[in-house]
């Protein structure tokens, strides 16, 4: 099989890093990232030959690793890594070029490269978001209720516009990756069962629900490190907490769109407002510790942070403190100026977080898991044979 | 051999460290007529070759190459020696140097000490000995090892119960237990550091449990388990006296890693690995025995020769630096290690019942502070100039051997001479300068 070498592969990934001083090239590959890592155990081995697919400018190979989305970032290879080569900032700024990988129109990449691309990908989605709804706003009143101010139903057609569109963008995001890892697979003899498909995927999706593999990549790490963090602390029930939240707003969100007549006003009893409430919430604990720990900056996986490591979660952040803020202001006998204000950042924002999903660290919700499903798909044929090997 | 010296005492030149370096360098001026002090902080001359069983690449016996060197240092006339002697502090004026010596006491007076061990039979305390790193254990007074120099009994005051028995059976009465500290500080020309190396801690990775097995072994303990007169004669891995069926050496266990601080190569680590592992094959036939590795830096006359007939000998070679290594039932040791020249199954769980962690080489002292040379970023005493690697920050102060970084026998040695040479040199000049003024 022919290989395309990149030349410039680790300068492009580096691009990607926390700070400047990601020092991959460093390594010597002894392999005491992979031996370490408490998640390695049961595939090729990571982050070693991944670090080795940059070092060589293997960009095919690396983009068709799902290696990359194995690894949860706890770093126990940066703390042990003989080199101080970093792997684990590594494995992010990969994930982050993976990302704009499979992004054929060069907005990820604009958007994961840099500061200065990513709040410029951000201040043009909000610009036309803000445009379409200023479009059809009601200046008038400052006491007009928040949907006559904003008419709900065209937020709810831009939603369904704006659907689509991510939606596509995601499904060529899948394909891209798909269709690599299925290539690479191939060429190296695999075959794929499709009888065992339902299975990878349920598993992945189970793994990325109930965190398992992120509670074994801390349960296998540092004591020491591990005794410091109370439980209410522990990176995946933070993460958790923010993932479990955001579904919660989104359950919320999409029954309402389905249920509840646009415009009406539901008391705070409703089901679907309890929930999105209490997701908000969840979520926004999460939150606070990952930008507590981003700011203190002293632990892993919270010691470096690129750009885009801190904008997805203040973005997120944003919007779900608007979002309460929005629900608060419903109830108000009249909104005021500052209510109408809150609710068009709230929707602005809303719409660049769908928006820039593929695009961003976000990506991760659809790549992890799918990687996840595509692994275990691939090496389930192998574990059934055998099973049925020892049984004949 | 003198050891009866008092601050009047202004030798030529003062040797720090009676290791192979400071045993050749003190040879080296003394055949050339110099009087030198040779200062040695423990109780024997001989430093840490005299305790290794054999040396890389001829296989030749290590005590038969020091304890000649280790004579011919005590028998001759122009060479004083001082042990259990500390060097607290270097200061040069008046263009000559001061040392302040710190003699600690041994206990036993050493001129009327005839050696004779009646006290060491006497004796019923006993501790770890440290000439055999802790395996075998050694009476509170006694001669430090066989071919110890001087042969004269010491006293270890930490664990001596001063029941007096010693001084009850010494025919000559050389106890004595009220030995005080002497300070003196001597007058010298020229001064040779040659203070030698120390090993980091076994315990050093967290990662390697070291603390929680005693089947983990650093490599002077199994030099010493390989030296035919060894603590147990043969070689037993220590929790159980098993004889081990499969060994692990686990290399750059304590250099080439900066997450310890230990960023350089010990130059000496993979050589003495496939010494080692040769011994072993021939102590233990039935043994598998692998050494996990980075990069084997056989770099030296002979080396890969030596490498290459350790590989045709059947030791396995897995390259692959050694994650993590856990103690599991029976006293074995698991390690975890990509091997990462196995492209089908590269991360492996491989069990072993004895390992040896190659510990890193750093500083045996740190002479920064209390004396004139600059120490460069490693720890080790720079040596600025590159073609002429003996000299120091500090004019009439030269160094040898590891002390100035990581090196071998052979090396420590040349470099030795180059040090005697440098300083020779130096006293010629000055005393030429003196003449003509």
């Amino acid at each position: 099989m022919t290989r395309i070498v990149n030349t410039s592969l680790m300068r492009k990934i580096k691009k990607h890093g926390a700070g400047r001083n990601l020092d991959v090239s460093a390594c010597f590959n002894c392999g005491n990232c992979t031996a370490v890592c408490p998640l390695a155990a049961d595939s090729g081995g990571f982050p070693r030959r991944v670090i080795r697919m940059a070092q060589v400018g293997m960009e095919q190979e690396l983009l068709a690793s799902e290696e990359l989305w194995r690894c949860y970032a706890c770093g126990e290879c940066t703390q042990t890594c003989p080199r101080q080569a970093d792997p684990a900032a590594f494995m992010a700024a990969a994930r982050s070029y993976a990302i704009a990988g499979y992004d054929f129109t060069g907005l990820a990449a604009l958007a994961n490269r840099s500061a200065l691309g990513n709040l410029a990908v951000f201040a043009v989605f909000s610009a036309v978001f803000s445009a379409l709804l200023l479009s059809r706003m009601n200046p008038g009143h400052p006491n007009f209720p928040l949907f006559d101010f904003l008419p709900g139903e065209w937020i709810h057609q831009i939603g369904v516009a704006l659907f689509v569109v991510v939606g596509l963008s995601m499904f060529s995001g899948i394909a891209s990756m798909t269709w690599r890892i299925w290539r690479q697979s191939r060429s190296q003899g695999a075959t794929l069962h499709f009888a065992a498909l339902p299975g990878a995927v349920f598993s992945a999706l189970s793994d990325a629900l109930f965190h398992r593999r992120f509670q074994q990549c801390e349960a296998e790490s540092d004591a020491e490190v591990l005794a410091a963090q109370p439980w209410y602390q522990r990176p995946w029930l933070v993460h958790a907490s923010v993932m479990g939240g955001f579904l919660a707003m989104l359950l919320a969100t999409t029954l309402d769109f389905l249920l509840k007549p646009i415009g009406s006003t539901v008391p705070p009893w409703y089901p679907m407002r309890i929930l999105g409430t209490a997701g908000g919430i969840v979520c926004l604990y999460g939150l606070s510790i990952v930008l507590l720990r981003r700011a203190q900056g002293k632990e892993h996986p919270y010691k470096k942070s690129s750009f885009a490591d801190w904008f997805f979660p203040v973005l997120l952040t944003v919007t779900v403190l608007t979002g309460i803020l929005s629900e608060l202001i419903v109830y108000l006998p009249s909104p005021t100026t500052f209510g109408h204000v809150v609710f068009f950042a709230h929707v602005v924002l809303a719409m660049d977080l769908v928006a820039l999903l593929p695009l961003t660290k976000f990506a991760h919700v659809l790549y992890r898991t799918l990687a996840l499903a595509l692994f275990a798909w691939r090496h389930a044929p192998a574990a059934a044979a055998a099973s049925v090997g020892v049984e004949a | 051999m003198n050891t009866h010296i008092n601050s009047d005492f202004a030798p030529d030149a003062l040797v720090i460290g009676a290791g192979i370096a400071g045993l050749q360098s003190a040879l080296d001026l003394a055949d050339q007529g110099l009087q030198v002090l040779l200062v040695e902080r423990q109780a024997s001359i001989g430093g840490h070759m005299i305790a290794l069983s054999k040396v890389y690449p001829t296989l030749d016996c290590a005590s038969c190459i020091t304890t000649p060197k280790m004579s011919a240092v005590a028998h001759h006339p122009n060479i004083t020696i001082l042990t259990n002697t500390e060097v607290e502090g270097i200061e040069t004026r008046e263009e000559a140097h001061h040392v302040r010596l710190l003699q600690k006491p041994t206990y036993v007076n050493f001129d009327k000490c005839i050696g004779c061990r009646l006290c060491e039979y006497a004796c019923d305390t006993e501790y770890p000995d440290p000439f055999e790193e802790g395996l075998g254990s050694v009476r509170a007074i006694a001669v430090p090892f066989t071919n110890a120099i001087p042969q004269k009994a010491v006293l270890n005051a930490e664990v001596c119960g001063t029941c007096g028995t010693c001084a009850r059976v010494c025919p000559t009465g050389a106890i004595e237990y009220d030995q005080q500290p002497r300070k003196l500080t001597i007058r010298t020309d020229a001064v040779i550091l040659a203070s030698g190396f120390n090993l980091n801690a076994l315990t050093i990775k967290p990662q390697f449990n070291a603390q929680r097995s005693r089947n983990i072994i650093s490599p002077l303990m199994l030099e010493r388990l390989l030296a035919p007169h060894g603590p147990y004669g043969r070689v037993l891995r220590p929790s159980d006296g098993k004889m081990p069926s499969s060994i692990a050496f686990v290399q750059c266990a304590g250099s080439r890693d900066e997450s310890i601080g230990v960023s350089y190569c010990s130059r000496v680590c993979c050589m003495y690995a496939i010494k080692q592992a040769m011994l072993l094959s021939g102590a233990l036939p039935l043994a598998d025995i692998t050494i996990y590795y980075m990069d084997i830096r056989a770099f030296g006359k002979g080396y890969e020769q030596f490498f290459q007939n350790a590989k045709a000998m059947g030791i396995n070679f897995v390259r692959g630096k050694v994650a993590r290594i856990d103690p599991v039932d029976g006293g074995d040791l698991s390690l975890r290690v990509e091997t990462t020249e196995d492209a089908e199954n590269p991360l492996q769980v491989r069990h072993h019942d004895l390992v040896v962690l190659a510990q890193g080489m750093i500083p045996g002292w740190q002479p920064a502070a209390i004396t004139p040379v600059a120490c460069a970023s490693d720890g080790f005493i720079a040596t600025p100039s590159l073609v002429a690697p003996t000299i120091t920050t500090a004019p009439g102060i030269f160094v040898a051997g590891t002390a100035a970084g990581p090196k071998d026998i052979v090396d420590t040695i040349a470099e030795a001479g180059a040090a005697a040479m440098q300083a020779s040199q130096y006293l010629h000049q000055k005393h030429s300068a003196i003449l003509v003024a």
